[in-house]
C-alpha cells in the first residue's frame, strides 16, 4: 500500500487487529461458536413475535406481495437495524473502557478500538441480514428495493458510532454514563416503530411533539426505509433518506470531532 | 529533521489531582456553577532538550521529579500542555511493566498487538515472531494469557517485542531493572547493538552504571531541567544534591 501515510496505514492494521480480536472474543469459548450471535437475534424475534403477534395480536401489515405477512418477519426487519444501532452505542463505551489500560501505556489512535468493535457489529448485522433476505426470498417477497437496505444500515452506522463516540468518551470520565445511556436505549426502543407499525399512531390521540419525535426521530426513520427495502418493497421517500443523511452526518462527524479532541486525555483519567 | 531525533521545545505538563475531579455525573452536576478547584500539578516546566539521532540519552532525578512524564510525552501517550514535543521515525516504548500488553490476550497475540500498534502488519510480526519468541526466553508461555505470567516473564516478553522491530528510538523506563541478572545483561548488550545501528535511546534509571554509558545525561528537579550534560559531570552533580539535601534532613533531625 504505497499510496497511504503510515500513519494511516496503522490505522487500518489496528481496526482489523480489534475487529478480529472482538469477534474471536465475543464466542471464544463457546463450542457452538457463530451459532449464538443467531440465537439472541432469533429468541427476540419470536419472543416479541408471541407478545405482541400471538397474544395481543398485532397485525403485521401486507407485503409487497401478499404472501410474506408476518409479525415476525416485520418485527425482524427493524430489529437488526435497531440491533446494530443499540450495538454500537453500548459497544463504544466497553471498547474504549477495555484499551484505555493499554492506552495509558502506549500511544495507539484510539479511535480504532471503536471502529475495529463497529466493524465487528457490521459483520455479525450482515450475517442476519443475509437471514432475513433468505427467509424473504423464501416468501418470494424481495425485489430489487434491497438495495436500500445497506443504505439503512450505514445510517444507522454512522448515527450510532456518532453517539458511542461521545458516550464512550463521557462514560471514561463519568461512571455512571453507561447507566443513563442503557436507560435511555430502553426508552428508545419503544420509540421506534418496532413493535408497533407507524399507522398505529396516525389513529391515536397524540400531542403534537409526541407524534413528531415518534415520527422524525433518527433511528426510527432507519427504521422505516429498511422496512421499504425488504418488506414493503418499495422506495423509500427521498424526504426520509434526506432527513436520515443530515442526522448521520451531523451524529458522526460532531462525535468524531469530540472524540478526537477528547481522546488525548483519556490516558490522565484515573 | 532528520529520522530518530527528539525536539521538545518549552514543554509544560500540568495534571489535575484526581480528588478534584467529578466521577460521576451526580458530583459533576452539583458541581456546576461553583468555582473550579484549581488544585493542580506541574510534572514538568518548560523543559527544553534536544536529542540527536542515534545517541543515547539518560534521565535522572529524584522520584516524582519528571522523569517518566516526559518520557510519556516523548511516546505520545499524554499531550503536553504547553510547548512541543516532535519525535520522527518508528518509536518503541517501554515505560512500564508489560507495556502496551493485554491482559486476557495470550502472549503471541500481544505481540501482533504491539506490533499492530507500532504500525506492522500481521505478515511482517509473524516473521520476526520466532526471534523475539527466542530472545524473550519464554517460549513455552507464550501462548498462555499473559495475566499469567510474573513480572520477569512480562518485561522478557517486552523488551523482546520492543528490541526486535529495529525502532528508530526506543524509550525505556527503568524496566530492565526487573528481569535477573542474566536478562539484564543481555538487554544492555542489546541497546548497545542497536545503538550501534543507529536507534536513538533513552532511558530513565537510578542506576549510575547504566547513565555513565549514555552519550548525555540530563537531571530534573521537581519539574525542571536542571542540567544536560556528560554523564560523569551531571551525575556527580546529582549526586552532590542528594548529598547536600541529606544534610539539611538531618540537621533538622538534630
Amino acid at each position: 500500500m504505497p499510496s497511504v501515510s503510515p500513519s494511516v496505514r496503522k490505522s487500518i492494521t489496528l481496526t482489523y487487529h480489534f475487529a478480529e480480536r472482538e469477534s474471536k472474543a465475543r464466542y471464544k469459548r463457546s463450542v457452538l461458536g457463530w451459532f449464538w450471535s443467531f440465537m439472541n437475534p432469533l429468541v427476540t424475534v419470536a419472543v416479541y413475535w408471541f407478545v405482541f403477534g400471538a397474544i395481543y395480536g398485532a397485525e403485521a401489515p401486507k407485503t409487497a406481495n401478499g404472501n410474506a405477512e408476518s409479525f415476525g418477519l416485520y418485527l425482524f426487519t427493524g430489529l437488526v437495524i435497531w440491533t446494530l444501532f443499540t450495538g454500537l452505542v453500548g459497544g463504544s463505551m466497553v471498547w474504549l473502557s477495555s484499551v484505555s489500560d493499554l492506552r495509558k501505556k502506549i500511544y495507539f489512535p484510539t479511535e480504532t478500538a471503536l471502529l475495529g468493535g463497529a466493524a465487528s457489529n457490521l459483520v455479525q448485522t450482515t450475517l442476519e441480514v443475509v437471514v432475513l433476505l433468505a427467509i424473504m426470498a423464501a416468501f418470494s417477497n424481495i425485489g430489487w428495493t434491497v438495495v436500500f437496505l445497506p443504505v439503512a444500515m450505514v445510517f444507522a452506522l454512522g448515527f450510532g458510532l456518532g453517539l458511542g463516540f461521545i458516550a464512550s468518551v463521557l462514560n471514561a470520565r463519568y461512571r455512571d454514563v453507561s447507566y443513563l445511556v442503557g436507560i435511555l436505549l430502553n426508552v428508545a426502543f419503544f420509540a421506534v416503530p418496532i413493535v408497533y407499525t407507524p399507522q398505529l399512531l396516525q389513529d391515536k390521540d397524540l400531542p403534537q411533539t409526541a407524534r413528531v419525535l415518534l415520527e422524525w426521530n433518527p433511528v426510527a426513520l432507519f427504521i422505516e426505509t429498511s422496512r421499504d427495502a425488504v418488506y414493503f418493497l418499495q422506495v423509500p421517500s427521498w424526504n426520509r433518506l434526506l432527513a436520515s443523511s443530515v442526522w448521520t452526518v451531523a451524529a458522526f462527524s460532531i462525535g468524531w470531532v469530540f472524540f478526537r479532541r477528547q481522546s488525548m486525555s483519556i490516558s490522565e483519567e484515573p | 529533521m532528520t529520522v530518530g531525533a527528539i525536539t521538545v521545545e518549552a514543554v509544560s505538563k500540568r495534571f489535575r489531582l484526581e480528588r478534584n475531579r467529578p466521577s460521576s455525573l451526580k458530583e459533576a452536576i452539583l458541581r456546576m456553577g461553583r468555582s473550579r478547584d484549581t488544585d493542580e500539578f506541574w510534572a514538568l516546566r518548560d523543559v527544553s532538550l534536544k536529542i540527536r539521532t542515534g545517541s543515547s540519552f539518560g534521565l535522572i532525578g529524584h522520584n516524582g521529579s519528571g522523569k517518566s512524564t516526559l518520557l510519556r510525552l516523548m511516546a505520545g501517550i499524554h499531550r503536553p500542555t504547553l510547548g512541543s514535543v516532535e519525535t520522527t521515525g518508528r518509536l518503541s516504548a517501554l515505560l512500564e511493566l508489560g507495556s502496551g500488553f493485554h491482559p486476557d490476550l495470550t502472549g503471541r497475540e500481544n505481540v501482533y498487538l504491539n506490533g499492530a500498534m507500532l504500525g506492522f502488519t500481521r505478515r511482517q510480526m509473524a516473521a520476526s515472531m520466532e526471534e523475539i519468541i527466542e530472545f524473550s526466553g519464554i517460549r513455552d508461555f507464550v501462548d498462555e494469557p499473559v495475566k499469567i505470567y510474573s513480572t520477569g516473564m512480562y518485561v522478557r516478553l517486552g523488551f523482546a517485542v520492543a528490541v526486535n522491530i529495529n525502532p528508530d528510538i526506543l524509550l525505556v523506563d527503568e524496566v530492565v531493572a526487573v528481569g535477573d541478572e542474566e536478562f539484564q545483561r543481555k538487554c544492555v548488550a542489546h541497546m548497545d547493538l542497536l545503538r550501534d545501528n543507529g536507534t536513538t535511546i533513552v532511558m530513565v534509571s537510578h542506576s549510575t552504571d547504566l547513565m555513565a554509558e549514555c552519550d548525555k545525561v540530563g537531571w530534573l528537579d521537581h519539574g525542571r531541567l536542571m542540567r544536560v550534560g556528560a554523564p560523569d559531570d551531571v551525575v556527580s552533580e546529582y549526586l552532590a544534591n542528594v548529598d547536600s539535601n541529606d544534610k539539611t534532613l538531618q540537621a533538622h533531625h538534630d
